[in-house]
């Protein structure tokens, strides 16, 4: 892991530049930008989610279902620890009934 | 202004423990929260750190992710009276939960924006250590099947900011996209591409809207 620190360096300097960017910024930026960066997160979080689901130890359905019990929650409650939890306690309790 | 501390400390935890299982150290897992101090960004670089990532591809996928908190600076620097050198300390530990603290409260102060922030900045960071340390503890992460915090917890994330049509279109889109080529392309480039392919197919969506404001809604549910 010795390009750790680089790639920390680089991290930081995204994410410290963007906070900075916005408390520094007093011109507004133009429109089409401002609606790319509303969807940057639903993008993202998306491609974070469809490749993880199936896993790789061939337990692919019962991911799936515990996922859907999860998206349900977290859609009805808003809140992310609900779905979070109630998908993980789902896939532990099918895991050790199958 | 308390379920927000509530929802940071189970994301930290399970933050941690991917970590560890994605083979960081615990002083790496805490070095992620005490410098970067984000966490979807840290989630998913642990994930992209485990599967062989190149570097540019973590650091562009944590701009893509971060990228927004510009969003909430411009909002901020509006309402808040700031010298320049407290525009640095607090675009440092500017945080979505922050941002809506402050505009839920209505307060107008660097000493309350910075108490804010510091107060989840110590709270994020005291449960990734425990996280880290607890995870560490576990005989073999990967058999308890802990990996799957991961896109579960994108998925939670996800689920909540999903309101409008196009969202939602962007959304399967992009869920479509990453999976189809996943399969095909390595480490993190699949959650770039996406990334940029289905951003600018929102902004093209939505091109008859007007510009959008950061809600408060938002800020409170999404994480750090």
């Amino acid at each position: 892991m010795s390009n750790f620190w680089l790639i920390v360096a680089g991290m930081v300097i995204v994410t410290f530049g963007s906070r900075l960017l916005g408390l520094f910024i007093t011109a507004p930026l133009p429109p089409f930008w401002l609606r790319f960066m509303r969807f940057v997160p639903i993008a993202v979080f998306a491609a974070l989610v469809t490749p993880n689901i199936a896993g790789s130890s061939g337990e692919g359905a019962m991911r799936f279902v515990a996922a859907a019990l999860c998206g349900v929650l977290a859609w009805r409650t808003k809140q992310l620890w609900i779905g979070l939890f109630a998908g993980m306690a789902a896939f532990w309790l099918l895991r050790s009934v199958f | 202004m308390f379920p927000l501390y509530l929802g940071i400390v189970p994301f930290a935890v399970a933050f941690a423990v991917t970590s560890r299982a994605a083979g960081l150290s615990v002083w790496e897992t805490q070095v992620l929260s005490l410098l970067v101090f984000a966490g979807a960004s840290q989630f998913s670089a642990a994930q992209m750190f485990a599967t062989g990532a190149s570097g540019p591809a973590i650091v562009l996928t944590t701009f893509l992710l971060n990228v927004r908190h510009a969003l909430y600076g411009v909002s901020l620097a509006r309402v808040v009276a700031l010298r320049p050198w407290q525009r640095v300390v607090s675009a440092f530990f500017l945080t979505d939960e922050a941002y809506g603290v402050m505009v839920a409260s209505g307060a107008k102060t660097f000493a309350f924006l910075l108490g804010a922030e510091l107060s989840l900045y110590v709270s994020w960071n005291a449960f990734t250590l425990i996280g880290a340390l607890a995870g560490s503890l576990l005989p073999d992460p990967v058999a308890l099947g802990v990996d799957f915090v991961f896109p579960l917890s994108f998925l939670a994330l996800l689920v909540p900011i999903i309101r409008a049509r196009a969202e939602l279109i962007v959304a399967i889109f992009s869920g479509a996209l990453a999976f189809a080529i996943s399969s095909k392309l390595p480490g993190g480039l699949p959650i770039l591409i996406t990334g940029v392919v289905g951003s600018l197919l929102g902004a093209w969506l939505t091109a008859s809207e007007a510009p959008p404001t950061p809600k408060l809604r938002d800020a409170i549910r999404e994480v750090a």
